[in-house]
């Protein structure tokens, strides 16, 4: 079941990096500012890939990105010598990416873009299946962002790609409990996704 | 192994994640075989669901060079704009912003006057200092509602205010101004006000529960700054004295409260030839003797998010019995000094997300004057501040 599309970890280059602790002489990061730039310039595909797939608009997914890295110039996470900057952006993104899904003002970007792609795109121009895939797609995401956050984090994670070994470090658990939390996973995201149907039939 | 592997062994069985010991097992087992049959229908079923999970997007992804401009250009002045409007947009932060501002301001007067009232007095301001503060370091604030309401309580609960300005009364010239403010009130040559305003004096003090302030900050994760035991209990007299303010073209009317007509946003696009001129002569503030300005200056930087070697040695270059030291937003604003009114004034502007901002602030005599208004001619502000008599 693992994804064909990855070749390469979804977290972006899997080495970590060392961390300078001292603080910079301007700014609140906690990193040296020539670390945080090499620090967004390896990371800020995968963290952009990630949420624009995660919340499908372009513009919401780059300010997304960028309120991750914002996270980072904030609060340096570093908490030893070595850290996976990689798969705490990707959480922190993901994070962001359902808060986002959640709240109400997007909820209703949603409703209002909906509305007018409908308006825009009528079923002449538009083929049913496409639409049809939208649809699903939408209800995906709202099921992910009403889920337990942890069980959503875990879905999205494999579901992007994510090895159990990359999901366990960024999720602190251990690799043999991945199998079962995500089995959970998956049926509460169906029993979910099933309510969703019968609400809407 | 002979015990059959469970659901979950078997789900991370599907993704190849299955130690070797279990996987011969499954391989030579019709039980868990089919049983891995059930489970793997609910996968792909799911797999299916959450397929753009997945798929690479056709769109043109922000190249790192662009995306990094608009990290710094956008993104951290927008927050920093965003923090600064938060901070200020509390009534109760307000109060103590002023406080904190004015207890800059404190002078270290002569041990032998201090001893005989046992308080510190404020002599009048003379200079003024800009400090650029990252204010996203106190973004902790924003998203912490009880902690808001906390330091809200504490502030309101801790505060009494002795003397109210009331609503602010017109006057019809300068010298109708200077009699209603008690100092003697100028005015630019040429340009005809729109209004002139004075709003009384106020006064307020507040008693410092060092306590409840130092679990605050340990509830906003600054645990290792901790408040000197000499603040516990102290009172803090503030008195600001009547301001005048004086408005050229379309201005919105003065504000009661203390941080003055706002200008942002929306309602500063409506008056975009507003000038202001405010003057006010120096506030007074007194605090007990043992309460160390500077130290509490420090911890107040060190929270807003510099190092405690940026604060103390910025602190140490403050020389605060005559100087007004005003937090602008680092990454939002920019200063320069200039030469204005016969004296050197400090120009801030902030190209604000919505619309270009300006701030002159500089101190004559005893007098504190400020010129703001909207767009980036800062030209006319100067002229106007150099032609008050």
């Amino acid at each position: 079941m693992r994804n064909a599309h990855y070749t390469e970890s979804i977290f972006g280059p899997m080495k970590q990096n060392k961390t300078e602790l001292a603080r910079p002489e301007t700014g609140n990061t906690g990193l040296l500012p020539d670390l945080f730039d090499a620090l967004f310039a390896e990371h800020w595909p995968q963290v952009y890939r990630a949420v624009l797939r995660l919340v499908g608009d372009p513009a919401e997914a780059e300010d997304l990105a960028l309120e991750t890295f914002f996270r980072l110039y904030q609060h340096n996470p570093a908490n030893g010598a070595e850290f996976n900057f990689g798969g705490w952006l990707y959480r922190v993104a993901i994070n962001l990416g359902l808060h986002s899904i959640r709240s109400f003002k997007r909820r209703e970007h949603y409703e209002l873009t909906a509305g007018k792609d409908a308006l825009e795109d009528t079923p002449e121009n538009r083929p049913a299946e496409i639409m049809a895939r939208d649809e699903e797609r939408s209800a995906a995401r709202s099921i992910l962002a009403s889920m337990p956050t942890r069980q959503a984090e875990l879905l999205i994670m494999r579901y992007s790609g994510a090895s159990y070994k990359e999901i366990a470090v960024a999720l602190d658990v251990s690799p043999a409990s991945i199998g079962p939390y995500l089995l959970r996973a998956e049926r509460e995201f169906e029993k979910r996704y099933r309510a969703l149907l019968r609400e809407e039939l | 192994m002979n015990t059959h592997l469970n659901d979950g062994q078997l789900r991370a069985a599907l993704d190849n994640e299955l130690p070797a010991r279990e996987r011969q097992h499954l391989e030579n087992c019709a039980k868990c075989q089919q049983q891995q049959e059930a489970v793997r229908t609910q996968t792909q079923r799911i797999a299916n669901r959450l397929e753009f999970l997945s798929v690479e997007t056709q769109q043109n992804q922000p190249p790192v060079r662009a995306a990094i401009r608009s990290f710094y250009d956008r993104k951290l002045p927008q927050k920093e704009n965003n923090m600064f409007k938060k901070l200020f947009a509390s009534s109760g932060f307000r109060l103590v912003a002023v406080a904190t501002l004015l207890l800059a301001l404190v002078v270290s007067i002569p041990s032998t006057r201090a001893l005989a009232d046992q308080l510190l007095s404020l002599f009048r301001v003379q200079q003024v200092t800009v400090i650029p503060v990252d204010f996203t370091g106190m973004q902790q604030l924003s998203g912490n509602q009880t902690l808001s309401k906390q330091i809200s309580t504490l502030i309101s609960s801790s505060t009494s205010v002795t003397q109210k300005s009331g609503e602010p009364v017109d006057a019809k010239d300068a010298a109708d101004a200077s009699q209603k403010a008690g100092f003697a009130v100028r005015l630019p040559d040429g340009t005809a006000p729109t209004s002139i305003s004075v709003l009384n004096r106020t006064a307020f003090n507040f008693k410092i529960d060092r306590t409840k302030a130092q679990a605050l900050l340990n509830e906003a994760g600054r645990s290792d700054l901790l408040l000197p035991a000499a603040i516990d209990g102290a009172v803090v007299d503030v008195n600001v004295p009547a301001s005048v303010s004086t408005a050229f073209g379309t201005c919105p009317k003065p504000s009661p409260e203390d941080k003055g007509p706002d200008m942002r946003g929306s309602m500063g696009r409506n008056y975009p030839d507003c000038i202001l001129l405010t003057q006010i002569p120096s506030p007074v503030v007194k605090t007990p003797a043992g309460v160390d300005i500077a130290q509490l200056a420090q911890i107040g930087f060190e929270f807003s998010g510099m190092t405690s070697e940026q604060a103390a040695a910025f602190v140490k270059t403050v020389d605060w019995t005559s100087t007004l030291v005003v937090p602008i937003p680092r990454n939002a604003a920019t200063y320069e000094q200039i030469s204005v009114d016969g004296v050197t004034g400090t120009l801030i502007q902030r190209p604000a997300d919505d619309a270009p901002q300006y701030a002159l602030i500089w101190v004559k005599d005893g007098i504190i004057y400020a010129i703001s208004g909207l767009g980036a001619d800062t030209q006319t502000a100067i002229q106007m501040a150099n032609s008050l008599h």
